[in-house]
């Protein structure tokens, strides 16, 4: 058993640095990811030949962690999908390594998803989420085609407006809810955030990219041509007609369908356990390993680390700076909205299961969270609608696969386990 | 840019090492079928999470924003109308 990998899903900050902290110890590890390179959503890397758009600190920062990976010579799969885990402890990996394996230990690091809160017209082709223009940005150093308009609200949109900036192909505005420069706690905030915010802020002004704050996007429309974008600004309606739309409020952990083996010791790091960004992610994947490392070798486990509890309290502070009414206007959407993209569900059929209907009505009449991306995208608004005050509840009990598998995958997919026990 | 996927009968240039869904975007192909319920399908998340852009490639049901190009690949919209 104790020759067994611990096996670390997504090989972002945290997955990585568990990694190399677990190799230390002289604990094999085994590190796959989906995509199929290293670097997850923060540090996803340029195609060979592309220019990187990461800032000094960014490739500093990463540059440090693969020096380790390679002097730890730690083996990493690509392209390889985690499926779950079972009772017994049996781990379901399929794609470029597709087999069932039984790991020692799991690490959970799979990032975060973004959060973009349903608005009429958000499913129409070309609306995607800003972090979908991101990564296209970090793997070709390529805007997308045509007049991009961001909105929704959080630091992201600014990050990306600029990078479009960089590129010259700047948005047509920025529509963000929240009015963080005219708060005056955004200068309490740590200096580096500040410095970032402060890079990006001269890059859209000297684009000149209108930035509208406490402005919401209502409504996106398509009659056979553009997509019209209908914003209400501080002074009242403007309508923007644009071919590609980024929509983001916010990044959550992506933990949909991530369940916890009784049997093995599984740990969440990083975004995926608690969205803290990037700063949090690597002192979080490193913490943990150590973590791990002693419980698995019956070491003494190190001292808490001071390095998350800072970056949790300035997302804290940042959350604040960022506070808007948006979610108000959520319960004022129209009843034809789809709130569930994958089952085509709308707030009308939500309504219809009644005031506070249980998880079981949800999935089972309402069709909730039971779509291909198992409630990653409308499990927070199905939540909130139910109660506007309360933070929103996971619509029942995560359970695997925690993501559709296909059957040929299955059929390929090797069986060492079977050849052991027979 | 001298390989090509096929994306239903029409030849599309990609940049070795891209996704699908990039290539398709370069190409102006935003809606990539529609589904059953009446869902247009198309790039949402970007990065595997949505599943809003199953494609065929190949004759396997695969994300176009995780499925890598290649020369030759062939791609079809899972159903439904798509842009062409
Ligand atoms: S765009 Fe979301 S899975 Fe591909």
């Amino acid at each position: 058993m104790s020759d067994h990998p611990i096996l670390i899903v997504g090989a972002g900050l945290a997955g990585l640095a568990a990694a190399v902290e677990l190799a230390r110890q002289g604990l094999p590890v085994l590190v796959i990811d989906q995509a199929q390179a290293i670097g997850g959503a923060v540090h996803r890397q340029p195609l060979p030949g592309v220019r990187s758009t990461a800032t000094g600190a960014q490739a500093h920062r990463w540059s440090r962690l693969i020096a380790e990976v390679q002097a730890q010579a730690i083996p990493i799969r690509c392209g390889t999908r985690f499926g779950g885990v079972d009772h017994t402890g049996a781990a379901l990996l399929t794609g470029a390594l597709s087999t069932l394996i039984r790991p020692r230990a799991i690490v959970l690091a799979t990032g975060a998803r973004e959060s973009v809160q349903p608005r009429p017209g958000w499913t129409l082709p070309g609306v995607m989420t800003a972090g979908a223009i991101q990564s296209r940005i970090k793997t070709l150093a390529e805007p997308p085609q045509g007049r991009v308009l961001l909105a929704g609200s959080g630091p992201l949109l600014l990050a990306v407006g600029a990078e479009l900036c960089r590129l010259r192909h700047p948005p047509i505005a920025i529509i963000e809810a929240a009015r963080p420069l005219f708060n005056p706690a955004s200068l309490t905030l740590p200096l580096p955030y500040l410095t970032e915010a402060a890079t990006y802020l001269a890059h859209l002004l000297r684009a000149r990219v209108p930035l509208f704050f406490g402005a919401h996007l209502t409504e996106i429309i398509q009659t056979n041509g553009p997509l019209v974008a209908q914003i209400d600004t501080r002074k009242g309606p403007r309508n923007f007609a644009v071919d590609v739309i980024g929509l983001h409020d916010g990044i959550r952990p992506n933990d949909a369908g991530l369940t916890n083996c009784d049997v093995i010791p599984t740990l969440r790091l990083g975004d995926c356990r608690e969205a803290l960004g990037a700063r949090a992610a690597l002192a979080d994947g490193f913490a943990g390993g150590q973590k791990l490392a002693a419980e698995l070798l019956g070491t003494t486990p190190p001292s808490p680390n001071h390095d998350l509890q800072r970056q949790r309290a300035a997302q804290a502070r940042l959350a604040r700076i960022y506070a808007h009414d948006g979610l108000a206007r959520l319960a004022e959407i129209p009843a034809e909205t789809v709130i569930c993209r994958c089952e085509n569900r709308t707030l009308a059929d939500l309504r219809a299961l009644g005031p506070a209907p249980t998880a079981r009505a949800l999935r089972l009449d309402g069709r909730f969270a039971m779509g291909a991306c198992q409630g990653r995208f409308c499990a927070e608004w199905v939540g909130r609608l139910s109660d506007l005050k309360a933070p929103p509840k996971p619509i029942g009990a995560a359970r695997w696969p925690s993501r559709p598998i296909s059957v040929a995958d299955l059929l390929t997919t090797s069986d060492p386990i079977e050849k052991e026990t027979k | 840019m001298n390989h090509h996927i096929h994306w239903q009968a029409r030849a599309i240039p990609f940049q070795t090492g891209e996704s699908v869904a990039s290539a398709l975007q370069r190409a102006g192909i935003h809606q990539l079928g529609r589904a059953p319920t009446g869902q247009a399908l198309a790039v949402f998340c970007g990065i595997g999470q949505c599943q809003g852009c199953l494609i065929m490639a190949d004759g396997q049901v695969t994300e176009a924003c995780l499925q890598i190009c290649r020369d030759g690949l062939t791609l079809q919209p899972l159903d439904g109308d798509a842009d062409v």
